[in-house]
């Protein structure tokens, strides 16, 4: 009964992605914001996507394991540097690979603190981010300093790894855009989007997405590992060492976000920069916490975080005031859904919420410049406030295992 | 004792934690084809032993024999090599995984994570008569076939020697007739059972040996044919047993608690659906219920704890409908939560603290907003006194108690507050015959002093014993009031399971 209740259809991000680009064409035709579903655009999401996607998968792999890993973000800085360094010594694919060690060394550190000495998982995280700043800043002034276009703040400049076009379909694509025809020129983007310019390193990305997916829910490796977040003591009853598949799960979370770090360093920007991070691996942790621990409900969110940053940087104004309205429609809804589960209260709530985008939707033409920066971390609150009510992670995440709780 | 080597052999196991000695000279044989029983009190070291033979813990001192060859156990992953398998007290099964997924966890060497695993769960579940299905998620279950799945997983694994601690704690007489059939099927495919126990009926049906375990050392094994429960009894606390059964009654015409129409709405179905009673002054009414049928949704709504409860409840005439739950504790509400560990204690905080728990508005121990620690001290220290906790002192750890000191601890902190409703949810669970019999004396001195008392419980004699009145839930509804005086478990045991109808 519950197996036929829980499961999805085959299919059903296909339909979800499919619906997300309607209703965004539908907004773009109503509000007449251009830029809403531009191949630019969705291009820029790509970029913006990927590295709280992957810090995101960093949090999936360690919180499946019942490890809470708040150092992503720290890790990613690790991997930024470890990107700067081995990238510009050793050509582009090398600084993916320093990138990768870089944050599996963070990753070591928080494993042994949370796994080996039972450290309480957030402290051992935070302190992570504290000393990872500082120790990137440490060795970028003595590594960078006296290199060409190198200093304290940042490296030289990194060679990129290369990318995919097609250009003939590219072409086509791009002139079908320019049609302006409902939904088939937002699909056109998209399409364009996929064909131009496509860094190999976003395909890796989502490659690894998939190679999670698998290898968590497919292999008996990934049993184990979920079984250690989930139950530790039925698994050591059973036999898993479950010290040993933490300590893995954490190294691995951390050299995932590492690449996160990475990315923005070689691919969204092109050389290691000092503060590059800008918090995306809270974003990335809080992706995966709307993506309730799995890999697709994280690429949503990911995509989510990474579409309200890229309208910010483009035709930020317009955009996020089409945004509003979106949202405005998006809560009447709800509100006619609470009120269907006759919770009244919570349905006039939203309802006046509703009404006052609306009115702000209509006082002004253009958010100004401030308010669209924080868009994507005010989406982030306001997505985990509501989606919070109906999430489960691992039982036994954040907990400190020691050996021999069993029974 | 026969030709052929028993299929498990201990001798002189002994075990030491700092300051307590777990385990001393046990000596077991268990034959081959057998159900062997292991009874003794709680803290009386059988939990341990059976963590030595699973592996869990390493024995200081002594020998395993399996089959007739000694062995080494390291680990679980040792034992089950060496064809033990263990069912745990408490289920070590991962709620949010699907059977197949707990079954096949730690071997999926055997058959795979995939379908040849599905179809081996199908055909021992098939063989045995466990009727589970692998695709159903674990929480979706109920007790016993959370059970069931748990031997299914030991037998899935080639266990010859399953251990089974305490199984039937937490089942009802039904369920445990199924069990006790699904075991003699076991033994009858010559796999050696070893069935830890503190019900004595329960074990004389089922085994065919029985060993006795007291403070920690084997003090005799004895045929069931031959012995009594009474002798069995005097052999584990080298006393008489104590009964629940209580004295005259004592129920007034008072209404104390006044429940009406109470609601709790759930996910598919509601958690609590038009719940109406009353306890008189002097009465204790008895709930009786299989667990997860809304007993803990009934006193947590009681108790103010459930956001979303509809319907009314009346203390001694005050509404207490619209109050927080520490209001209601000052209108004279005493709680003996279900599990003390999660709700009734703070484990590592010192007795005296876990005093004021509860009380932290009260005088004397507090007084201007700030907790008065002598006041406090003192009074636990009466608490320890009157109510026979054993601990060293009252700035001793709660975790340092054994259960059935901490229950005595939480039953003397709640009768302290001059209640006028004692809700007592599993009060004996998981405590020695001793506690029990204290908290028995605790909950009858409480009816003799005009308290009311809501009672749940999963042990239907307790039941039986102590109520003047039981009502029985199914699925969130009161379906059924049964006079304890003429009612048996087995009728009970029907209106829980909604197999027969109320008296």
């Amino acid at each position: 009964m519950s197996a036929v209740t829980r499961r999805l259809p085959r299919l059903w991000w296909l339909g979800a992605a499919v619906l997300v680009l309607l209703a965004i064409s539908v907004l773009r035709v109503v509000t007449g914001a251009e830029d809403l579903a531009s191949s630019g655009t969705v291009r820029a999401t790509l970029i913006a996507l990927v590295p709280i996607m992957l810090a995101g998968l960093g949090g999936l792999w360690s919180e499946r394991a019942g490890v809470v890993n708040i150092g992503l973000e720290g890790m990613m800085v690790l991997g930024t540097y470890g990107a700067g360094y081995f990238g510009y010594h050793y050509g582009a694919w090398a600084g993916v690979a320093g990138a990768l060690l870089m944050g599996a060394i963070g990753g070591l550190i928080h494993a042994t603190a949370t796994v080996v000495f039972g450290v309480d998982h957030i402290i051992s995280g935070v302190a992570i981010n504290i000393i990872a700043v500082g120790a990137v800043q440490y060795l970028a002034s003595l590594t960078f300093v006296g290199l060409p276009g190198g200093g304290q703040t940042q490296s030289p400049k990194l060679d990129n790894v290369g990318s995919i076009t097609i250009g003939p379909l590219s072409d086509a694509l791009g002139e079908v855009e320019d049609q302006n025809i409902f939904f088939v020129s937002e699909l056109a983007a998209v399409a364009r989007a996929m064909v131009t310019n496509l860094s190999l390193l976003v395909v890796l990305a989502f490659v690894l997405l998939f190679v999670t997916y698998w290898v968590l829910w497919r292999t008996s490796f990934g049993l184990r590992l979920r079984s250690t977040g989930e139950s530790p003591s039925a698994a050591e009853s059973l036999g898993v060492a479950v010290l040993r598949y933490k300590f893995v799960a954490v190294l691995i979370s951390g050299a995932l976000a590492g690449l996160a770090g990475g990315f923005l360093a070689m691919v969204a920007s092109s050389n290691y920069r000092d503060g590059q991070t800008g918090g995306r691996g809270y974003i990335g942790l809080a992706a995966m916490i709307f993506g309730n621990w799995r890999p697709g409900g994280l690429l949503a969110g990911s995509g989510l975080f990474g579409y309200t940053q890229t309208l910010g940087l483009r035709q930020g104004g317009t955009s996020v005031h089409a945004l509003l309205l979106a949202v405005a429609v998006l809560a009447i809804g709800l509100a006619g859904y609470q009120l269907w589960r006759k919770q009244v209260r919570l349905a006039v709530g939203i309802l006046v919420a509703a009404a006052a985008l609306i009115t702000v939707y209509a006082a002004i033409d253009v958010v100004p410049g401030d308010f669209v920066n924080i868009t994507p971390y005010v989406v982030t609150l306001l997505v985990l406030a509501f989606a919070s009510q109906r999430l489960r992670m691992p039982a036994a995440d954040g907990q400190v295992y020691r050996r021999g709780s069993a029974g | 004792m026969s030709d052929v080597a028993p299929a498990v052999r201990l001798r002189g196991i002994g075990k030491r934690f700092p300051g307590v000695i777990a385990n001393d000279d046990i000596n077991i044989d268990v034959a081959r084809g057998t159900i062997h029983a292991i009874v003794g009190e709680n803290g009386a070291g059988k939990s341990t032993l059976m963590k030595i033979l699973y592996g869990v813990q390493a024995p200081d001192s002594g020998t395993i024999d399996i089959a007739g060859t000694q062995v080494s156990l390291g680990s679980p992953a040792d034992a089950i090599k060496h064809g033990v398998g263990m069912v745990f007290q408490h289920f070590q099964l991962a709620d949010n995984f699907t059977v197949l997924e707990n079954v096949v966890l730690g071997a999926e060497k055997l058959h795979g994570i995939g379908s040849a695993a599905r179809e081996e769960i199908v055909r021992i579940s098939d063989a045995y008569g466990l009727g589970v299905e692998p695709d159903q998620l674990v929480e979706d279950l109920g007790v016993g076939a959370r059970q069931r799945v748990e031997i299914l997983k030991v037998l899935y694994r080639g266990a010859k020697v399953i251990i089974l601690d305490e199984p039937t704690a937490v089942l009802v007489p039904q369920e445990v007739d199924e069990l006790f059939g699904n075991l003699r099927e076991l033994k009858a495919e010559g796999l050696s059972v070893i069935f830890i126990s503190h019900k004595l009926d329960e074990v004389l049906s089922i085994a065919d040996e029985i060993t006795v375990i007291r403070r920690g050392t084997t003090v005799a094994t004895v045929d069931p044919a031959g012995t009594t429960s009474r002798e069995l009894a005097e052999l584990m606390v080298g006393s008489e047993l104590p009964s629940p059964s209580t004295e005259a009654s004592t129920v007034t015409e008072r209404v104390t608690l006044h429940v009406a129409d109470l609601g709790l709405p759930g996910e598919n179905r509601p958690l609590l659906e038009a719940v109406s009673f009353d306890i008189h002054a002097g009465e204790v009414l008895g709930i009786a219920g299989v667990e997860g049928n809304g007993q803990a949704e009934l006193v947590e709504a009681i108790m103010g704890m459930r956001p979303g409860a509809t319907g009314t409840v009346r203390l001694a005439g005050q509404d207490l409908t619209e109050l927080s739950t520490r209001k209601r504790r000052e209108a004279g509400i005493g709680y003996i939560p279900e599990d003390r560990h999660r709700h009734g204690l703070l484990l590592d905080a010192p007795l005296w603290e876990n005093r004021v728990l509860g009380h932290q508005t009260r005088k004397p121990w507090v007084r201007r907003g700030l907790i008065d620690r002598g006041a406090s001290r003192t009074d636990t220290q009466r608490i320890v006194e009157d109510y026979d906790v054993r601990t060293p002192g009252v700035d001793t750890l709660a975790r340092a108690l054994s259960g059935g000191n901490q229950q005595k601890l939480i039953v003397g902190r709640e009768m302290s507050g001059d209640p006028i409703l004692l809700i007592a949810a599993h009060p004996t669970r998981g405590v020695d015959v001793g506690a029990q019999a204290a908290i028995w004396g605790h909950i009858k001195e409480a009816r003799r002093q005009g308290l009311a008392v809501l009672l749940i419980s999963a042990d239907l004699d307790e039941l039986i014993g102590l109520s003047d009145r039981i009502e029985v839930i199914l699925r969130g509804r009161l379906v059924g009031s049964f006079d304890p005086g003429q009612v048996t478990p087995e009728q009970l045991g029907s209106a829980m399971t909604g197999a027969g109808g109320a008296a």
